[in-house]
């Protein structure tokens, strides 16, 4: 649905983004990482028609950017990372605005209007100046915007900046949904918890190279090498309870390092799930007690700090 | 202890080489136009000093205009600024009192200004061996000078108070200014001829103590606007109720569903888009252009309605010979309002951040140009027209002017092709710059060299260098000028003071060559503009910030 092959941008001797290879599928939702200033927004911008190449090219629902860009627009729905709204125009005459510009006929505005603040919870809102709105309600109005012309694609550039907790929930969910109906959507972020439990893919961009991207359980698994367990011992002074429990972990055979913060031991081991056991093994042989015993899963930003050297542009 | 904000604003000025630049540029242009007009006789007839005391005269009403064009420039967007970067609410949070605050933008808006008014000095002292002209006289020229520069400041701060954009400040200060500016020409102009120890009196005592009374008055409004402000927060948006401002509007009001206003002030929609409708034009003409309330317009309308009730009176009834005085005054109208409708068009969108949202819709360049260009031509083309009904109305009253019927429509041709040249340099403007601000000001100099410098340079050469090959070239790039133009028309008109019914009638000549040359030119401009505003837009449209 999405590709780029080859996109780099430099604005004289300084490249922004350099030959970048994408490729997002129907239905995903994938989820653009990179620190401020990597080139997230730059090749959003490409996208969007908003931007030329310096070279390589982009596909935007089949049409090419550079070279159907109206195609490309009518595909997109697009949310800039800082907009604005315009003074003296209603929350509908916002969006009937932005209908009409997408040429929608006005016979079937009045109902896609109804339908988008519904879907967008802003109904409520409907006969209230745009300028007066909350910083979330504006973003719901924008994304309300994004969605008026039906577009497959959904390209959105730091959604829930800004928000309180709540909203980005919202916002999260409504992402959630807009993907089981069907849409693809390109989520640029650089909070990773918001993107860690609804993105099906991902991308991490640092310096203007994708350092990696796939789906992310791939990406999970392609750098998860050694396991990480964490394990709460019971404080027991008198039998050096603690202590006992982490030499066995450092005479383990795939032994990498550990980390202690008070009852907590957090390992990192090369071992696969019967050497785990083994060391559960040991634990009980030897008298050492503890209250949990976990296989952490790695989190996106373990991926993210992992790939990354914290290097911007 | 010094002033912070003064300090800041200084240091911000003098970083940047601008101000040298302007301050060298001036005072090399009024050194070419004394050394130009420096009279070429061998020998000098202090008995005459008619030459020395036109020329100190140009050189004081010249630098008194350009003091109240500059004034508002420098200070309209003192805090007007502050709120657009959003730094207003941190400086108004701050230890620093609200007098403190506008002390130090007031000196640091009016320093510039003063500096350049006294660098020319010198200048002036060359002149005064010519004769004509006392050290009384030059003292009380810089006095009334710097005292209407620092209460046109003051003025224009305590507007960039009250309104939440630059752009509004620096018009409503420019129309506030412009009467008392024109009425102080006026005055220094017939007290030199009436009485010059009048004029003394009057310029040394009486106006600079005006002058200190209006800048209390307006430092006391400016330091009480700051401390409960009501366009901070929420990001120092001020929601503007229309209804609630009708009841409290002082004189005019703009009722947008009664004819006249409602040719330029359209009714807020109650219904969706038609099909057929550009959704660019209607959301200027019903949300945008009056979304920070009416109060701009509504001193635009009644000020230019005040001005032109005397000057209707005096130079289409009482003076008929000096009708093209008053379509001057129109076009002078048109110049200043054009830009305020159409210079912020674009330049408001990349300021907001929705020229993105517009950009990725599927509405073409042009579409939206039109949009833009028509929405902000229909308003000022309104309000410019409103000034022509006297003129319509003179023709039918007045019998000396049925003769003259094809003069006054084509004049009217001039009214019109003006409205559209102002707005189109305006649009050029605004999709050249990036701030609306900066925008509105290019705006202002680029109609100013084009409408007012040709004929002030043909007025000059016609009076310094008279009959030289300068002279004739000069009168020939006047043809690009509204102003040139509408005084180009053949006027034939009784004389009022003369009761004897067959005496001679007074007579404007005709320049038909030069109405001729400003048709062409002004197709030519507008056509290249619009053609040059098409292919940047396009540019633009297509890679939006890079």
């Amino acid at each position: 649905m999405i590709e780029l092959q080859n996109f780099s941008k430099r604005y004289g001797d300084f490249t922004a983004v350099e030959n970048l290879t994408l490729r997002i599928g129907p239905g995903e939702l994938f989820g653009f990482i990179g620190p401020n200033g990597a080139g997230k927004s730059t090749t959003i911008r490409f996208l969007v028609t908003l931007l030329k190449a310096t070279s390589g090219q982009g596909f935007v629902a089949g049409f090419s950017v550079g070279r159907q860009p109206m195609d490309v627009r009518r595909s997109i729905g697009y949310m800039p990372d800082a907009f604005g709204v315009y003074d003296g125009m209603k929350v509908w005459e916002f969006l009937d605005f932005f209908a009409a510009a997408y040429q929608i006929p006005h016979a079937r505005r009045r109902t896609i209007i109804n339908d988008v603040m519904e879907l967008l919870d802003i109904g409520g809102k409907r006969d209230e100046q745009v300028s007066s709105l909350s910083r979330g309600m504006t973003q719901r109005l924008c994304l309300a915007k994004t969605l008026v012309h039906d577009p497959p694609v959904l390209i959105l550039d730091e959604p829930t900046s800004g928000l309180d907790p709540r909203a980005r929930l919202e916002i999260k969910a409504l992402l959630r949904e807009l993907r089981n109906m069907g849409k693809t959507i390109l989520i640029a972020s650089h909070i990773l918890t918001e993107l860690a439990d609804c993105c099906t893919s991902i991308g991490i961009l640092e310096r203007g190279k994708l350092l990696l991207h796939g789906p992310i359980d791939d990406v999970y698994r392609r750098i998860q090498s050694n396991r990480r367990v964490e394990i709460r011992f019971v404080a027991v002074q008198e039998s050096n309870n603690q202590q006992r429990g982490i030499a066995i972990l450092r005479r383990q055979p795939g032994f990498v390092d550990l980390q202690i913060d008070g009852p907590k031991v957090t390992a990192e081991i090369a071992a696969d799930e019967a050497a785990l056991a083994t060391i559960v093994d040991e634990f009980a042989a030897e008298g050492v007690r503890f209250h949990s015993f976990a296989d952490l899963d790695p989190t996106l930003e373990d991926v993210f700090m992992l790939v990354t050297k914290g290097a911007v542009n | 202890m010094a002033n912070p904000v003064l300090q800041r604003e200084l240091v911000a000025n003098l970083r940047s080489p601008r101000a040298f630049a302007l301050q060298a540029a001036f005072l090399l242009l009024l050194g070419a136009l004394v050394a130009m007009a420096w009279p070429s006789a061998p020998r000098l007839t202090l008995a005459n000093p008619e030459p020395a005391r036109r020329l100190v005269d140009l050189f004081f009403i010249g630098q008194f205009l350009l003091a109240s064009l500059t004034a508002p420039v420098f200070a309209a967007g003192a805090l007007t600024g502050e709120k657009e970067r959003k730094t207003y609410e941190l400086l108004l949070a701050s230890a620093l009192r609200p007098a403190q605050i506008v002390w130090g933008k007031w000196a640091a808006a009016l320093l510039p200004s003063v500096l350049l008014i006294v660098s020319t000095l010198p200048i002036v002292v060359l002149c005064l061996p010519l004769g004509g002209v006392s050290l009384y006289e030059v003292l009380a020229a810089y006095t009334a000078l710097l005292a209407a520069l620092a209460c046109f400041s003051l003025f224009s701060l305590l507007c960039s108070a009250h309104f939440t954009r630059t752009t509004a400040a620096l018009v409503t200060s420019y129309f506030c200014i412009l009467p008392p500016a024109l009425v102080g020409v006026a005055l220094w102009q017939l007290l030199g001829e009436w009485s010059s120890g009048v004029r003394l009196a009057l310029f040394l005592g009486v106006l600079p103590a005006l002058s200190a009374g209006a800048c209390v008055l307006f430092f006391v409004l400016t330091s009480r606007k700051l401390w409960y402000p009501s366009d901070i927060g929420s990001e120092g948006r001020d929601i503007v109720d229309e209804q609630q401002e009708l009841r409290e509007a002082v004189g005019l009001v703009i009722s947008r569903d009664e004819f006249p206003d409602r040719l330029f002030a359209p009714a807020k929609r109650t219904d969706l888009l038609p099909d057929d409708a550009n959704p660019v034009l209607d959301k200027e003409l019903r949300s945008e252009l009056f979304s920070q309330g009416t109060l701009m317009p509504r001193v635009v309308i009644q000020i230019s309605l005040l001005l032109a009730v005397p000057l209707m009176g005096a130079c289409l009834y009482l003076i008929p010979i000096f009708a093209p005085w008053y379509l001057a005054y129109v076009l002078l109208f048109n110049m200043l309002t054009a830009p305020v409708f159409t210079a912020g068009s674009v330049s408001g969108e990349r300021e907001r951040r929705t020229l993105d949202l517009l950009l990725v819709t599927t509405l073409r360049p042009g579409t939206i140009l039109w949009g833009k260009l028509f929405s902000g031509l229909r308003v000022s083309s309104v309000l410019t027209m409103f000034l022509m009904w006297p003129v319509a109305l003179a023709c039918v009253l007045v019998p000396e002017y049925y003769a003259n019927l094809p003069t006054f429509a084509g004049m009217l041709a001039v009214v019109a092709v003006t409205c559209i040249v102002s707005s189109v340099v305006s649009l050029f403007c605004s999709v050249s710059f990036q701030k609306s601000y900066v925008s509105l000001t290019a705006a202002y100099l680029a109609l100013g060299c084009l409408y007012l410098l040709p004929p002030a340079a043909d007025y000059f050469a016609r009076t310094y260098l008279s009959e030289t090959p300068a002279a004739s070239a000069v009168h020939t790039a006047a043809a690009a000028s509204p102003f040139s133009a509408v005084f180009a028309f053949p006027l034939e008109v009784k004389n009022p003071n003369d009761p004897n019914p067959n005496a001679p009638k007074l007579i404007r000549p005709a320049d038909w060559p030069l109405v001729a040359g400003y048709f062409a030119a002004q197709a030519i401009l507008v056509l290249l503009l619009l053609a040059f505003i098409q292919r940047t837009f396009r540019n633009r449209y297509d890679a939006a910030g890079g």
